[in-house]
């Protein structure tokens, strides 16, 4: 051992370098020799396993995206609020503060990982892993864009209310094991609140289950094609209604944030949680915004479906009839691109060439780029189905982030008679006068 | 006591020393010294403590109360006060009369103008100074604004605590344009340190006659606006009405004054019951409001920020001309006796006892704070209701922890 050391220590910089590219090289192809001998059998067992890889491809997949999702999210409630304040809001980090939520996120990760003495540890900690995979298992289900999706489930909408479900243990795990009364306040609350509106919430689209005859959520979006007026919520407005606020309940967000009341309880179940897996649960709310806005496009505003029919439009050209003529055009339309884009500057402006060509080339390549994501959003289905999707999604996410601007809380006996007295009796009303229409109009012989 | 060995007192050093206090032990309550106490540190069935303060995100600065809950339901609670005790009164009694007005002036730092005035006024009375008219107008121009200061603030405070982030922040607006005004005036943002025995420290000057001007062109509107947002909301109107009723007798014997007395029915004003300074001659309402719960108190003060409004109007149009201070020799002995002087605040009522002895200190300042009386009340209102609404009771009479303490 000493003599690697020693011959370690004795190399230059590039020559350390030269032998860790030369030693992951060697690596690499070794692993890529096993896989090429073994190829046949792993893929044959990758075959017939077909759907466990897909999940776990998606579970991953999920995984890794909502941390964006988050970051974003975060950064548009700071931004949002701080304009409905009228402050300025995060402007210092990356263009328009826009990083500042990804240095959050760094911050939070560098902080000290506190467990209180005489805190349940093991409880303690994984109440955040708990409280976070229930939000992004949820994500599994939702349908981006046609063919975008973690798994079709014909039970989709019965496993997003059972993981959703998840998110409570989690939570009273955590005002559990914090050994802080605040906590176990908070707790308490979110496990009463949280069982109170899912029977509102899951009633509320039990007259959407009727109509739709499915529970499959790809379906669901699917029914809902065509022009806007098709959307469910046109036919459940009510349901609609009594899902959304069900849903703001659920995700824990303002006027009903009793978990985390920072005025009243400290910080509710989070009160003793520090650096990363306080993170979790910060990072877990804001996945649960956007799932709720997901589902609520989903379910009620179409999903990926645009709100009328677009135009299909077949572009006549076709890159392979071109032929030679392509590789011709891949040589001279970036050429003379620049050049025409920079034209104008060039006259114009007093600017020397050579900057009025940086700025032409510039110019070309959003345009192309802009040309090119115009192409897919015409040509491919689920850019088009994914662009519609977020737009939507976004909305709702506007919404409730507006609703955290605006709104106080209400107290918990508010809360909780809101939910048995108001939203309960409206969704069994909505239950059954969707199910007395549905028997009236096949009665009529409608449908 | 017969059982002393019931639990260590806390403020025996040996306890830290000899015995290792279980994590699982709570705070000890040291022996009870009073039945009150004793009574309160007992448990019931399904009862806890919970310790709310000093560190309290929305107890207005440093009151630490403990709560004994049953679930979500605050069956009492023990108020613990002192974190922000300077003894000011102590500080009064070793300061000549001048260096009082900067010793009174942190108590409630939010109407800081009230806390120079009262002392201001009993030292002028033991003085037998005639405060010139322009002098009276300033300071009643000065102190209204200020008081519009701090109600405007408890509209963002009240709204905080009950979770709406964004009432402060447009209710800061208001605030931060008087106090740059007044800082124009007298040099100061917070602790004006302006009023002095016989009159003022300094004229108006321009650049507060601008942003006054300026300000008052659009007060009304932009306070409107600010209202609308809590006015006209429901989840807030719904939490606040009928909560933490004080009624006319309760309120009457716990000396309780200002806008929490007139929410509850009592028009009683110092500005109007005892006349003081200008006030007889201006021209005001005083609003009033029956039902004494916390929307009453609430509403009151938006009331009264509009009466505000009205007086600064006509001080503005009747500013006498003339001298600001009185001609008075710099060191000040006033001669031997006792003097009382009572201010309407935004609060309540602030006074000041002063006893002199002939010499160039006072000998005995007692100084009557209104956020101490008011404090005491929520020890009344609060049991029965819930964790949430502690904070609103304790928002809704808006207790200021520095005036708390002294």
């Amino acid at each position: 051992m000493t003599v690697l050391a020693r011959t370690w220590h004795r190399l230059t910089i590039p020559g350390r370098l030269i032998l860790g590219l030369l030693i992951l090289g060697g690596l690499l192809t070794a692993l890529l020799a096993v896989l090429v001998i073994f190829s046949d059998d792993i893929l044959t067992i990758l075959g017939n396993n077909l759907p466990i890889v897909r999940f776990v491809v998606a579970a991953t997949v999920v995984l890794l995206i909502t941390v964006p999702t988050a970051f974003l999210i975060i950064y548009m409630e700071m931004k949002v609020i701080a304009l409905m304040n009228l402050r300025v809001g995060p402007d210092r980090v990356g263009p328009f503060g826009s990083l500042l939520s990804v240095v959050h996120g760094l911050k939070v990760l560098m902080k000290e990982d506190f467990t209180p003495t005489g805190a349940d540890a093991p409880v303690f900690t994984w109440a955040p892993v708990v409280v976070y995979l229930a939000s992004v298992m949820t994500l599994l289900v939702i349908p981006f864009a046609p063919g975008l999706f973690g798994q079709d489930m014909n039970i989709a909408l019965l496993y997003f209310f059972a993981m959703g479900g998840l998110t409570v243990v989690g939570l009273l795990m955590a005002g559990w094991s914090s050994f802080n009364k605040y906590s176990l306040l908070g707790g308490l609350r979110s496990a009463a609140q949280v069982i109170s509106y899912e029977i509102p919430l899951t009633l509320s689209v039990v007259g959407l289950l009727l109509l739709a005859g499915t529970m499959s959520l790809n379906q669901m979006v699917l029914n809902q094609a065509g022009w806007f007026t098709d959307w469910y919520v046109f036919r459940q407005p009510l349901g609609a209604l009594i899902f959304l606020i069900a849903a703001t309940a659920e995700a824990n967000r303002t006027p009903f944030d009793l978990t985390e009341a920072d005025s009243e309880i400290v910080a509710g179940f989070a009160t003793e949680y520090s650096g990363m897996r306080f993170g979790f649960f910060f990072f877990a709310e804001y996945v649960n915004v956007f799932v709720i806005s997901a589902l609520t496009v989903t379910l009620f505003f179409g999903g990926w479906n645009a709100p009328f029919p677009f135009p299909a439009i077949h572009l006549a050209l076709d890159p392979a009839q071109l032929g030679i003529a392509l590789l011709i055009l891949i040589a001279i339309v970036p050429v003379l691109g620049t050049l025409i884009f920079a034209a104008p500057f060039w006259i114009a402006t007093t600017m020397a060439s050579w900057q009025a060509l940086v700025l032409g080339f510039i110019v070309f390549n959003l345009v192309a780029v802009a040309a090119v994501l115009g192409w897919a959003f015409v040509s491919i289905e689920w850019v088009a189905g994914l662009l519609w999707f977020m737009l939507k999604t976004y909305v709702f996410v506007f919404l409730f982030v507006w609703m955290r601007g605006t709104l106080p809380r209400v107290r918990i006996d508010q809360l909780m008679g809101f939910a048995w007295k108001w939203l309960l009796p409206a969704s069994l009303l909505n239950l059954f006068v969707t199910a007395a229409a549905i028997v009236v109009v096949d009665a009529l012989g409608g449908r | 006591m017969t059982t002393t060995a019931q639990r260590p007192s806390a403020d025996d050093p040996r306890v830290l020393l000899d015995q290792q206090l279980g994590v699982f032990e709570p705070v000890p309550p040291y022996p009870p010294r009073t039945e009150r106490e004793a009574e309160f540190y007992s448990l019931g069935d399904g009862e806890m403590f919970i310790n709310m303060g000093p560190q309290h995100p929305s107890t207005h600065g440093v009151l630490r109360v403990v709560l004994k809950l049953n679930g979500e339901e605050v069956v009492d609670l023990d108020p613990v006060l002192g974190y922000l005790h300077r003894g000011v009164e102590k500080l009064c009694e070793n300061a000549d009369y001048h260096q009082v007005i900067s010793q009174v002036d942190p108590l409630e730092y939010v109407s800081s103008l009230f806390c120079e005035w009262s002392p201001v006024m009993a030292f002028e009375k033991l003085l037998d100074v005639e405060v010139p008219r322009r002098a009276e107008y300033i300071r009643v121009l000065a102190a209204e604004l200020n008081r519009i200061a701090s109600h405007s603030l408890f509209m963002g405070w009240m709204a905080l605590d009950l979770g709406g982030l964004t009432p402060i922040l447009w209710s800061f607006i208001e605030r931060d344009e008087i106090v740059e005004m007044l800082a124009s005036l007298t040099g100061q943002r917070m602790l004006f340190n302006y009023f002095r025995i016989g009159g003022v420290n300094g004229d108006l000057n321009h650049e507060f006659m601008s942003r006054l001007g300026d300000w008052m062109t659009r007060a009304t509107e932009q306070i409107e606006a600010n209202l609308a947002l809590l006015n006209e909301n429901e989840i807030f109107v719904r939490r606040m009405r009928g909560l933490g009723v004080l009624d006319r007798e309760t309120a009457l014997r716990m000396c309780v004054t200002g806008p929490n007395l007139r929410a509850t029915g009592v028009p009683f004003d110092i500005r109007r019951a005892h006349p003081y300074s200008i006030y007889p001659e201006l021209d005001f309402d005083i609003p009033t409001r029956s039902e004494g719960d916390c929307l009453a108190r609430y509403l009151l003060r938006m009331d009264e920020i509009r009466q505000s409004l009205r007086i600064i109007d006509q001080c503005l149009n009747r500013m006498p001309d003339g001298p600001v201070m009185a001609k008075l020799p710099r060191l000040l002995r006033p001669r031997p006796g006792r003097a009382y002087a009572g201010i309407e605040g935004p609060r309540g009522q602030y006074a000041t006892y002063a006893i002199s002895d002939g010499t160039d200190q006072p000998f005995r300042m007692r100084i009557h704070d209104p956020s101490f009386i008011h404090l005491q009340c929520v020890g009344l209102l609060t049991p029965g209701n819930l964790v949430a609404d502690t904070m609103a009771i304790m928002a809704s009479l808006d207790p200021i922890m520095g005036g708390v303490d002294k």
